[in-house]
């Protein structure tokens, strides 16, 4: 709906009689979404990650913008502390829940018993059948998409570091599982086994020195393509290490799209070679709309995909600015 | 001579001042300790009066069960504290407690993944938590290493082990033990909740209720007294590490139940497990640990988080709060132990 088209309503609705204008402004709203008098509970797993604050922001935002209570709930990286605040929270019997990422195996429970108490459930990030919508980027794209550009660079052969520390995450199975149907068509392309596990917390000191360890014990120019990881954090101390071990031809390859990260790929000296850039904000506004529209009794689908962009060298300078802009906005560095 | 007569003199006054000065302390560590005391009580009252929900059963009993991990955990921080004495800096303390539940998590899971059955696997568990608890005692009674350092080394150790097991990823674990702690229940009340009833009734009745438990106070308090009289004191200070590190083996079944799984990141406990046994010393009447105060603490923590919930007051809230909690306490606790002089 335009603004003008606002204005028209609310122009028409005050024309009307007092008790005519409640009815006039409730029927025009029908699509238009409210969350008046409505108790939404939001539960992270953590927020010290760009993605994950700008995502948990969103929702937060969104959820008083259309006039609804928020219970936020961040666990702090805390497996005990995330199923504490759910048990609470459903004892507080909120309209609605909003789950944000975190261990699916240590989850799935608690999002049953979530549904078993007949509150309805919405995920940001998470996919799981207990939700009634996940609303996420299309991981399936983005992991295929990253691989690709990573086998370009390489010219289609060549060692690859993977890290793989969180396949229990949802998303990064999707992307990581994308990455591999993507290399059974590049047989040169090669995933250095064993795998690297990236770790949360010091996850950027953790990937540097274990990008570095790798880089000693293949010191032959070329004998290591590129780095990938299912996020962005570890792509930014394997690129440090990258750069610091001379290692030029080593590229790095991540998803999410933090500033930092974008702000590397823009930068041509740099090592990292691509990220694919998610609208994290926007995820989390879009899972708060489709809870709305739930609870106004409208149909939402399974899964909603906000677009994403991959952002590479060539294409850095003019799709990695509207990103930045909006991290900016958003008062999140 | 007269440099005698007047030392003689200073020598009686500084008695006379120490006396009047111990009495005061007393009397200011009793206020503040009942001043501690009343603010618990006025949180607990404020959620009563504020916080929808906070009263109801269900929420009290969800509360409990909560509380359960900690509790255990704190029941072995507590006794290492009791026998190893509570001076902050050279007494017991366990700080391996929560990695070594980290690792008997992961041992528990794995081998419950790899098909063994849960009363392998269980016992498994509890000797791996029992091993490191060993270790502790023998870092310490054994090598005479600072419990501070001897426990933070072997939380690198045991720590480092469940890294290696795992390699920092979740395990998934289900067993019919573990359907029993999730979903059992008696008398309306979970099965969780119940391991800390049972538990706690256990470690209050051994002890506070046995001459075993007054030995251990004996041996922490004072020992050189129970050395003469005749108490072995390596044993008993050996074998509050070695139940701290069956509480700990104990807590990791909990967790896995709870979980559905071992997890990294158990460390992260710690805090709370310390804040948990300091805090108990507050509703003791000489600030020493007790396992009833310890278990009145856990419950105040758990209440704490739920409360804000309720109350929709910001999680971040409940670190600092109880931050400054163990501060407060401490700082009463060092205040009270002045009172008692060089002992």
């Amino acid at each position: 709906m335009t603004n003008s088209m606002k204005g028209l309503v609310k122009a028409l609705a005050l024309g009307l009689g007092a008790a005519c204008s409640l009815a006039a402004i409730s029927g025009a709203s029908a699509e238009e979404l409210s969350l008046k008098g409505k108790r939404i509970g939001v539960s992270a797993i953590g927020t010290d990650h760009y993605w994950d604050l700008m995502a948990f922001k969103g929702i937060q935002d969104r959820v008083k913008e259309l006039g609804g209570e928020v219970i936020a709930l961040d666990a702090g990286r805390k497996d005990q502390q995330q199923i504490a605040q759910l048990q609470t929270l459903i004892a507080q019997k909120p309209d609605a829940i909003i789950e944000q990422l975190g261990n699916l195996e240590v989850l799935n429970p608690w999002l049953q018993k979530i549904r078993d108490a007949g509150i309805p459930l919405f995920t940001v990030d998470t996919a799981t059948p207990h939700a009634i919508n996940n609303t996420t980027s299309n991981n399936y794209n983005i992991g295929a998409e990253i691989a690709l550009q990573m086998v370009a660079d390489m010219g289609g052969k060549g060692n690859v570091l993977v890290f793989n520390g969180f396949y229990s995450v949802p998303v990064c199975k999707i992307r990581y599982d994308q990455l591999k149907y993507v290399l059974t068509s590049f047989p040169d392309v090669k995933i250095v086994e064993p795998e690297l596990r990236d770790v949360i917390p010091n996850t950027v000191q953790s990937a540097y020195s274990n990008v570095t360890d790798m880089l000693t014990k293949s010191p032959e120019k070329g004998s290591i393509g590129a780095v990938w990881a299912c996020w962005d954090v570890p792509q930014i101390g394997a690129t440090q290490a990258v750069e610091a071990a001379g290692r030029n031809e080593v590229k790095t390859y991540g998803i999410d799209g933090s500033p930092e990260v974008i702000k590397m790929v823009m930068d041509p000296k740099s090592s990292a070679g691509a990220v694919a850039a998610q609208q994290p904000y926007e995820i989390g506004k879009t899972s708060v709309d489709n809870a709305a529209k739930y609870l106004a009794g409208q149909k939402v689908p399974p899964f909603t995909f906000v677009p994403s962009v991959l952002i590479n060298k060539e294409n850095a300078a003019e799709k990695g600015k509207p990103f930045l802009d909006a991290a900016e906005k958003a008062g999140v560095k | 001579m007269s440099a005698t007569v007047l030392h003689t003199d200073v020598g009686v006054s500084d008695e006379k001042q120490a006396a009047a000065k111990s009495a005061g302390r007393r009397f200011g560590a009793l206020v503040v300790r009942l001043g501690a005391i009343a603010a618990f009580a006025a949180i607990m009252a404020y959620f009563v009066v504020f916080a929808p929900g906070f009263t109801s059963t269900f929420n009290l009993i969800n509360v409990v069960e909560q509380s359960a991990i900690l509790g255990v955990l704190a029941y072995g921080m507590t006794s290492v504290i009791i026998g190893g004495g509570s001076d902050v800096t050279e007494g017991g303390i366990d700080l391996s407690i929560a990695a070594n539940m980290g690792l008997c998590a992961a041992v528990y899971a794995t081998l419950l993944s790899m098909g063994y059955g849960d009363f392998l696997s269980v016992l498994a568990a509890i000797a791996v938590g029992m091993a490191v608890g060993a270790l502790n005692a023998l870092a310490v009674v054994g090598l005479g290493i600072l419990p501070l350092l001897a426990t933070l080394a072997v939380l690198n150790v045991a720590a480092g082990m469940e890294l290696t097991l795992t390699q920092n990823t979740v395990v998934g674990a289900s067993s019919p033990l573990l359907g029993v702690l999730v979903s059992g229940s008696f008398l309306g009340i979970s099965a969780l909740a119940w391991a800390l009833i049972v538990f706690s009734a256990i470690m209050i009745v051994v002890v506070h209720g046995t001459s075993f438990g007054l030995r251990l106070y004996a041996v922490g308090g004072h020992p050189e007294a129970a050395r003469a009289a005749g108490i072995s004191v390596p044993f008993y200070v050996s074998f509050t590490y070695v139940l701290s590190g069956f509480c700990a083996a104990v807590a990791s079944i909990l967790t896995v139940s709870r979980l559905s799984a071992s997890t990294p990141g158990s460390g992260e406990l710690l805090l709370s497990v310390l804040a948990a046994a300091l805090l108990g010393t507050v509703f003791s009447r000489r600030f020493v640990p007790t396992m009833g105060g310890t278990l009145l603490s856990v419950l105040f923590i758990g209440l704490l988080a739920n409360g804000f919930q309720l109350l929709n007051v910001s999680s971040y809230w409940v670190n600092g709060v109880q931050g400054a909690l163990i501060l407060l306490v401490v700082a009463i606790t060092s205040f009270a132990r002045g009172s008692e002089g060089s002992r």
